[in-house]
């Protein structure tokens, strides 16, 4: 290493890690000023806006505050009325985890089901697409609206359910039913795993169905031994992002529900936004958020880890 | 350009179909009943929409539209009490500077994990990754705080500002994307002198299109229909989009009255027909993104 | 080429990007002083167009002083108006009801005593005894606005049609409900609108002599009294189905319930406020309105409201000023001729621009009010009265929709109003 005496260490290691080939420091450092400037935006808004604030959220979670007088320290207090005390916890947290583990994988399904079949030489493929995508665009507010129509009692849905001899329940007002109506609302936006299945069905090639083909499978075994396992990488990233975003269902419930009856829709969000802003229980709020982290976060590790054994990578992501 | 990303759809030789593509009688009766069923709710939404005041007040709507009031489409603006047609353009002002923002920063944040080479580029970008599992209810309370000290509350600021600096989601979308883009222009480009910047601007992003083109699409969906954001920031009529503005619309009806469904449809039709328009206008790009297998993973 | 035209747009949308932030930031609230005075409201469009013309009023008097009326929906007011505080954008003047003790006891709202003797106002003199209402540790934190009890609402016609009697304040709680049963028929027809309001029922509770916090601040609301009330409000539904149920509701439409199922003429009885008075006058019904019935006493709730001053005010002095006038008899009268609500001024409830309104197009038994006066009781208006409520909707829900058991419901409520008021 003496042939480098005027380079300076760090930029030498790298030059090295980068496979060896020597350039001048000053262009690689000038790369890394580059890589640091370009990311600069994240940068901030990741110190600003995520990382600061979860700071002063862990900081918030072990005090008592309504954000009008001084915070007051209790330590753990707030996890432990939250795990210990608070039965609307334990209910909300229920009702996330109930709604999210069969919202996601139904939707899953339905959208893999779809996208295969929108995925055939179909007639009108574009207009069938539009119409399955269709639902994903009308914004959750708006679909909560008419969905306080369709969930009447005597409502569209319980007429279709009747046709077929089946006595509807009065989905939103019972509190059996009222989160199968919730995941029924989400089954109606399916469609929007769609898009990225497509495209990634779009991209197997050609040549592994051709041989599927000449080993005499057909379309379902097709499907199982090339489609299928060339998108498991985007079935679990849907997987995933899928859970996190059911774990803060949010509108819906506000809209439709606000969280009753008897707390049967209440979710680990709309709990936690009611105790920040109606209850002014910030501290209480806060660590209600953090264990809704715990959770997304061990749900995750599992997810990855399951998916070792079904999730199959061409080529590794570097 | 455009066309980068785009596959050979159809084998060379044309030969017969394969089975995996053959569409049978069957998928095309499911395709059918699963757009019908999808589409009730739309029809639904049409037809309360197109019903009378009577027939609203009265609940007795129908799902095939048999009244044809095309006139709440204008009254929705002015019948209402609420400044329906302010809610529009602040959705509009909302989500076009929110998409600017992410279009902007993802693509150059994207680019720099894509192509360029530093120390501690693995590092940040499995925070990147990591930071998608935070949920954002964690931050919710601190940075309302932040921007009331900031005195950002009652503004679009809180809401259009953390775009200018970008979301994991898009940034790994980016990144994905770019590296599946040679690197051979790029590097004769810097051969003839351009700088990263200039390879960015000139080279790369002219390349990003289809991805940009999603991104933009997914945060003007997003930020068009977001609800909770608004509920929180904004507290005059005049500042409010039109997702929060709907909700009003339903909860300041008089007391003796249900509120004007037809016209909140209308609204809903409203917040819904930009989201198809731009659909439409870009599907080809979402359908592109060229996600594929292998590459898209989450690793 | 194409490729040229799209950075140029990019490049215009990032300059339009900067240009528009300034802007947007400029059309905050951003005023300190002289702006006009914010002022939020819940309720409908009648509310709004009543409190604007009180306002229009207020302003013709005071040039320098303008005031921004915003309308809020009643189911999200407080959280609403919660957060705009927590935001340090609270309105400048604000109404306030029975959550009132939610803000004066974390000072969010001024007390306004001092305000009140620089005025000259005389609360007990303008106001009765109603001017104490909203006192919380002997500061006055709100000026009454509307004051006025629940009143009975009756179908003239479907009573007629019955037989039935027209109800008074001597009907006991057996002969409310012989009524009902006269004036139903089944599936199509309900003898009263139901008592799932807090106001409804509590006003029964009371009637039996029971009490939702005791005089020393302690919850009751497992007491027999209250039990009785609540199962006799929720019988009336399942048990006898006088009232329609939550799913017979829900098909008669989303959001529907005893007031617009009353306009609607589908039930014979309703208890609510006089707000409902505007809206009745052009439903196609022939209606009156009655003092609620008693129990073993006499008791009603009263709806009313105040209007506070929040510590976000830019100037409190100058609220002040517009409260005081807005609560005025002038501006008071307003309330009366748009058949918004009772107003809280006693000279004006005793005029007869009150007793005989302009607007009624045949005579309404307004004196109802003032005979209800007597008998109001006082609700808790305790500082956890947010808690208070979502405990009571956490766990009445599937009661209400459903029927069951007053007495485990309300077991369990008292618990958990134990644990949220030692708090």
């Amino acid at each position: 290493m003496s042939q480098t005496v005027d380079e300076a260490p760090g930029a030498e290691r790298a030059a090295l890690r980068a496979g060896g080939r020597r350039k001048p420091s000053s262009r690689r450092r000038k790369e890394a000023f580059y890589f640091w400037l370009f990311i600069s935006p994240w940068l901030i808004g990741f110190v600003g806006f995520l990382l600061g604030p979860m700071i002063a959220s862990v900081y918030i979670s072990f005090t008592e505050w309504d954000s009008f007088t001084p915070p007051q320290w209790v330590g753990l207090d707030n996890y432990a009325k939250a795990l210990t005390e608070d039965p609307v916890f334990w209910k909300a947290l229920g009702n996330t985890f109930y709604y999210a583990l069969i919202s996601v994988p139904l939707g899953l399904v339905i959208g893999v089901w779809l996208a295969n079949l929108l995925n055939k030489r179909v007639r009108g493929r574009k207009l069938f697409r539009t119409f399955i995508y269709l639902p994903t665009l009308v914004p959750l507010v708006a679909t909560a609206m008419v969905f306080k129509m369709v969930l009447a009692p005597s409502g569209p849905l319980n007429d279709l359910l009747g046709w077929f001899g089946v006595d509807g329940p009065a989905w939103l007002l019972d509190p059996t039913w009222v989160k199968p109506a919730l995941i029924v609302l989400s089954a109606w936006g399916a469609g929007g795993a769609t898009v990225l299945l497509l495209s990634a069905m779009n991209g197997i090639p050609r040549e592994l169905y051709e041989a599927a083909e000449i080993d005499g499978a057909g379309s379902w075994r097709q499907f199982w031994s090339v489609t299928f396992p060339q998108i498991t990488p985007v079935i679990f990233f849907n997987l995933i992002m899928g859970l996190i975003g059911s774990f803060q269902i949010f509108s819906q419930v506000y809209i439709l529900t606000a969280g009753g009856p008897d707390n049967a829709s209440q979710m680990i969000v709309p709990l936690l936004f009611r105790e920040a802003f109606s209850f002014y229980h910030f501290g209480y709020a806060s660590a209600v958020a953090w264990l809704l982290f715990l959770v997304i976060l061990a749900l995750t590790l599992v997810a990855f880890r399951w998916s070792r054994s079904w999730v199959f990578y061409e080529q590794e992501v570097r | 350009m455009t066309a980068a990303a785009a596959k050979p759809r159809t084998g060379p030789g044309r030969t017969r179909l394969l089975s995996a593509f053959k569409a049978s009688p069957a998928t095309y009766a499911v395709l059918l009943v699963v757009s019908a069923i999808f589409f009730v709710p739309f029809v639904l939404m049409v037809s309360i929409s197109l019903s009378s005041d009577l027939t609203s007040s009265q609940n007795a709507f129908t799902v095939i539209p048999s009244e044809f009031e095309w006139r709440n489409f204008t009254e929705v603006f002015t019948a209402t009490g609420l400044p329906v047609g302010r809610f529009v353009l602040n959705s509009v002002l909302i989500a076009t500077l929110s998409a600017v923002g992410q279009v902007l920063s993802s693509s150059l944040v994207g680019y720099a994990f894509a192509r360029l080479r530093a120390p501690g580029k693995g590092v940040m970008f499995i925070i990147v990754l990591a930071t998608m599992m935070i949920p954002a209810q964690i931050t919710m309370i601190p940075q309302f705080l932040l921007f009331k000290e900031l005195g950002w509350v009652n503004t679009y600021l809180p809401l259009i500002i953390p775009n200018f600096f970008t979301n994991a989601f898009n940034v790994f979308l980016v990144r994905q994307f770019v590296s599946r883009i040679s690197g051979e222009l790029d590097e004769a480009a810097q051969m003839d002198g351009l700088g990263y910047f200039g390879v960015y601007r000139r080279i790369i992003l002219p390349m990003m299109w289809p991805i940009l083109t999603a991104i933009a699409i997914f945060t003007l969906t997003h930020a068009w229909g977001d609800f909770m954001g608004p509920l929180i920031y904004l507290n005059s009529e005049e500042s409010m989009p039109l997702a929060l503005g709907l909700q009003y619309m339903t909860g300041t009806s008089n007391e003796m009255q249900l509120p004007p469904w037809n016209l909140v449809m209308v609204g809903s039709i409203i917040l819904t027909l930009p989201m198809i328009a731009i659909y439409y206008l870009g599907q080809k790009y979402l359908y592109e993104m060229n996600l594929q297998g292998g590459s898209a993973g989450v690793k | 080429m194409e490729n040229t035209i799209r950075r140029r747009t990019l490049v215009q949308a990032a300059a339009t990007a900067g240009v528009a932030a300034p802007l947007l930031a400029a059309c905050g609230s951003g005023d300190d002083g002289n702006g006009p005075l914010k002022m939020v409201v819940w309720g409908g469009d009648l509310d709004k167009e009543t409190y604007q013309a009180r306002i229009d009023l207020f302003e013709a008097e005071n040039p320098d002083i303008t005031i921004e009326l915003q309308l809020i929906p009643s189911d999200q007011y407080e959280q609403k108006v919660q957060t705009m505080i927590a935001g340090g954008d609270g309105p400048d003047i604000m109404q306030v009801a029975e959550g009132v003790n939610t803000y004066s006891s974390k000072s969010q709202i001024l007390p306004l005593d001092d305000y009140a003797k620089d005025a000259g106002l005389d609360l007990e003199q303008r106001f009765g005894p109603v001017g104490s209402l909203y006192t919380f540790e002997d500061k006055v934190y709100a000026i009454p606005d509307r004051s006025g009890a629940m009143i009975v609402y009756y179908n003239k016609d479907l009573f007629d049609a019955a037989g039935v009697a027209y109800p008074t304040a001597e009907w006991t709680q057996e002969d409310a409900q012989a009524a009902m049963e006269k004036l139903t028929v089944a599936g199509t027809q309900w003898g009263y609108g139901g008592a799932g309001w807090w106001p409804q029922w509590w006003s029964f509770a009371y009637q039996n002599g029971g009490q939702i916090i005791d005089d020393g601040g302690q919850p009751t609301i497992n007491s027999p009294e209250v039990v009785t009330a609540l199962q006799w409000a929720n019988d009336l539904a399942h048990e006898y189905h006088y009232v329609p149920t939550a799913a017979e509701y829900a098909d008669m439409g989303p959001d529907m319930g005893g007031d617009p199922a009353f306009a609607a003429g589908t039930v014979a009885m309703n208890t609510t406020g006089f707000w409902a008075i505007g809206g009745l006058l052009e439903a196609g019904i022939n209606w009156d309105i009655a003092p609620l019935w008693r129990g073993a006493q006499q008791a009603v709730s009263a709806f009313g409201s105040g209007l506070a001053i929040s510590r976000d005010a830019k100037d409190p002095k100058k609220a002040f000023k517009a409260i005081e006038f807005l609560t005025g008899a002038d501006a008071q009268e307003v309330i009366i001729d748009k058949a918004q609500d009772v107003p809280a001024n006693l000279e004006v409830q005793q005029s007869d621009a009150f007793l005989a309104p302009s607007w009624a197009t045949k005579p309404i038994n307004m004196a109802a009010f003032g005979e209800s006066a007597d008998f109001i009781f006082r609700a808790p208006f305790i500082p956890q009265w947010n808690e208070l409520q979502a405990a009571l909707n956490d766990n009445l829900g599937t009661f209400w929709n459903e029927g069951g058991d007053a007495q485990t419901e309300l077991d369990k409520i008292q618990t958990q109003l134990e644990s949220i008021i030692t708090d």
